[in-house]
């Protein structure tokens, strides 16, 4: 898209108007009076909490976080592989708690990146927060000072745009010779990929054609790299706007479009490409028409609506216009593992997909210690869009969540699907998966309710779908510590074939990814 | 005023025609990070006009990095203020909006997402917060004496 045509066409967005200086913001709609009787809520949740953890350690891993993890040598058991040579990569909330307070939802946590470093003797660990200009500020002072998503603090700070409480504590991606914090509804944040050290919130237009017109938007955390190094992302606006990011394997930007997607629904997690288009999949939310002026934190500004079909936009990658759209059966997902595009044009793609978002509320009841029941989880959906406009679903047994391939075949078609599962445990996953999408079958390894397992990702020197190895992080609930296991990718049902300790536990994360060197 | 003074006024944009009493603001900005581009100050005077984007009176100010105090002389007020009445029960309602024009464009700077990305600001020292400024939060009243109001500028 030619620029002049695309900020024309911006231009008409909702409200750029004088008299609208400030667009309303992802992060909540309003913020309210009766915020005494909030903080009392917090207050509440980290009573609750600590008093839940004496009878349930496994809540071990949403306790707070006080501080960095200064770099550690792993205990290793097994073999470790002399060809895994680079840096794993994690983010996740960590820090829920000052002073008597405790946030009420755990995506509300500072972001902390943990990395493992592989070398051919040892694996190192540290951890760091995210110096975001909220954590440092909120640190200073050692009390929250802005609202969260959820969370309504007493006299929070203003917020006038998002990135002021940007925590970017959701996903972490190497770009360049750095590594980028992500988080949903503002900047990336780029950090030092060795120390950990944070060095700016990236202004995605710097350096491009687009100058500071892409400064403080939304750049979501589950960008797809495709093979040839290109990052494609997109973020939601307030307005229910998407914009769509192509960015150079350096980092800046080659091409940004925007569809007016008419998306009531707030929150939007993750997306897909295929060779040739971007998928766009919204769920089956839409806006929460409240009356209670206490429920007007973004978490409570949606809901689901069971009447209302999910879906997908399909989006030329070349010229980023909507191509064409298909309506799926009501449904939520957060994540998606991939989507890949035949020659005559019919899509494929899977997603963990569930039928309502009570995970929303069940994640907010988990931080006051109320273990959640996984009988509510979602499942894998295997999707596809015909070109005459119908659609077919195919859903595989089990849960399933956190769904990755590999690397190289974003995009491109894949026959495995890594997931997580749970199978012993009630209230954490436990099991790690592959699904053959062709066959059905599945190559699982249960880890047993001892453990809570984390995001799982495949490392392979190779191109080669079935090669190399299935990393992860799991957090050892009995001996409090998190171990770093590592499966050969063909082979999960033998276990891993090697084992690394820390000497203590990290907080659970969400996503990560891996930057071999 | 009736509408028609109201819409010369707006357009002229420079000056303005007292009716009753004429007085005068001095509106302080602080926090202006560098002293490239200008200050453009917006008055308007009552909710109507604020809404539909209809200045009273507008001001341009070489930026300094610091402070700057930009001074309205010669504006409407109502003289009823001086009969013991209530200020806010006259039309006597103003509002500033400001914005730093670091770039020269002689436009407020927005991201794509029509969010401000040069600095700006508020009488009464209102920020926005999840979502635009409300009139209420940034109204302030003239009355016979010259009346003082302040802002922090947000980047
Ligand atoms: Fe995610």
């Amino acid at each position: 898209m030619q620029r002049r045509q695309l900020l024309k066409n911006i231009a008409g967005l909702a409200g750029v108007g004088a008299s609208s200086l400030v667009l309303g913001n992802p992060i909540a709609t309003l913020v309210n009076s009766s915020t005494q009787r909030k903080a009392d809520l917090l207050v509440n949740a980290k009573q609750a909490f600590s008093s839940a953890i004496k009878t349930s350690p496994t809540l071990l891993g949403l306790q707070n976080t006080t501080g960095n993890f200064p770099p550690q040598q792993l205990i290793i058991e097994g073999k470790l592989p002399n060809d895994i040579s680079g840096v794993l990569y994690r983010n996740g909330p960590a820090k829920f708690e000052r002073g008597d307070q405790r946030y009420l939802h755990q995506f509300e946590g500072d972001g902390m990146i943990n990395s493992f470093t592989f070398s051919e003797q040892s694996i190192t660990h540290q951890g760091k927060f995210v110096q975001t200009t909220k954590f440092i500020a909120e640190q200073q002072k050692n009390k929250f000072l802005y609202s969260g998503p959820l969370s309504q603090i007493e006299n929070s700070r203003n917020v006038s745009l998002a990135d002021a409480v940007n925590t970017a504590n959701i996903n972490v991606i190497p770009v360049n010779d750095e590594i980028w914090a992500l988080w949903e509804s503002g900047s990336a944040t780029a950090m030092n990929a060795k120390t950990l050290d944070t060095k700016r919130r990236v202004n995605l237009g710097e350096n491009s054609q687009y100058g500071d017109k892409l400064k403080g938007l939304a750049f979501s955390a589950h960008p797809k790299i495709e093979a040839n190094g290109d990052i494609w992302n997109f973020g939601l606006s307030p307005s229910g706007h998407i914009a769509l990011y192509q960015l150079s394997s350096k980092g800046i930007v080659k091409n940004v479009g925007m569809i007016n997607a008419h998306y009531r629904g707030k929150m939007l997690h993750d997306f897909l490409i295929t060779h040739k288009h971007i998928l766009i999949i919204l769920p089956s939310l839409t806006a929460n028409s409240v009356n209670d002026s206490s429920a007007t934190a973004l978490f409570k500004s949606f809901k689901y609506d069971e009447n209302l079909p999910m879906q997908v936009l399909v989006i030329d990658k070349q010229s980023l216009t909507l191509k064409k759209q298909f309506e799926l059966d009501a449904g939520f997902a957060f994540h998606f593992g991939n989507a890949w595009e035949e020659t005559d044009g019919t899509i494929h793609f899977d997603a963990s997909i569930n039928t309502n978002v009570d995970v929303m509320d069940e994640l907010s009841e988990l931080m006051s210690g109320k273990l959640r029941n996984l009988d509510n989880s979602p499942h894998t959906a295997l999707f596809t869009l015909h070109t005459n406009g119908s659609t077919t679903k195919s859903s595989i047994e089990g849960d399933s969540e956190f769904p990755r391939v590999y690397d190289h075949l974003v995009g491109q078609r894949n026959k495995k699907l890594y997931t997580l599962s749970h199978t012993e445990s009630n209230f954490w996953r436990d099991t790690v998966c592959c699904l053959d999408t062709d066959s059905g079958e599945k190559d699982k390894f249960v880890y047993g309710e001892d453990f809570i397992a984390e995001e799982h990702i495949i490392v392979s020197n190779t191109a080669k779908e079935g090669e190399g190895y299935l990393v992860g992080t799991a957090l050892h609930i009995p001996s409090k510590r998190t171990c770093l296991n590592i499966f050969k990718a063909d082979s999960l049902s033998e276990g891993p074939i090697c084992r690394a300790w820390l000497p203590y536990h990290i907080p659970l994360g969400l996503h990560g990814s891996f930057k071999a060197s | 005023m009736n509408s028609t003074l109201t819409t010369i006024c707006s357009i002229a944009m420079l000056f303005t025609t007292p009716l009753l009493s004429a007085k005068t603001l001095e509106f302080t900005i602080d926090g202006i990070k560098s002293s490239k581009g200008k200050i453009y100050v917006q008055l308007f005077k009552g909710e109507g006009n604020y809404q539909s984007n209809k200045a009273y009176l507008s001001s341009i100010a070489v930026a300094k990095q610091g402070q700057i105090t930009i001074r309205f002389n010669d504006l409407d007020v109502d003289d009823l203020a001086t009969d013991g009445a209530d200020a806010n029960d006259l039309n006597n309602d103003y509002a500033i909006r400001y914005y730093h024009d670091e770039n020269d464009s002689a436009s407020m700077e927005t991201n794509l997402f029509g969010m401000p990305t040069e600095g700006y600001g508020y009488s009464n020292n209102a920020k926005a917060n999840y979502g635009p400024v409300k009139y209420k939060q940034i109204k302030f009243y003239l009355t016979t004496e010259t009346v003082s109001n302040t802002s922090t500028i947000v980047y």
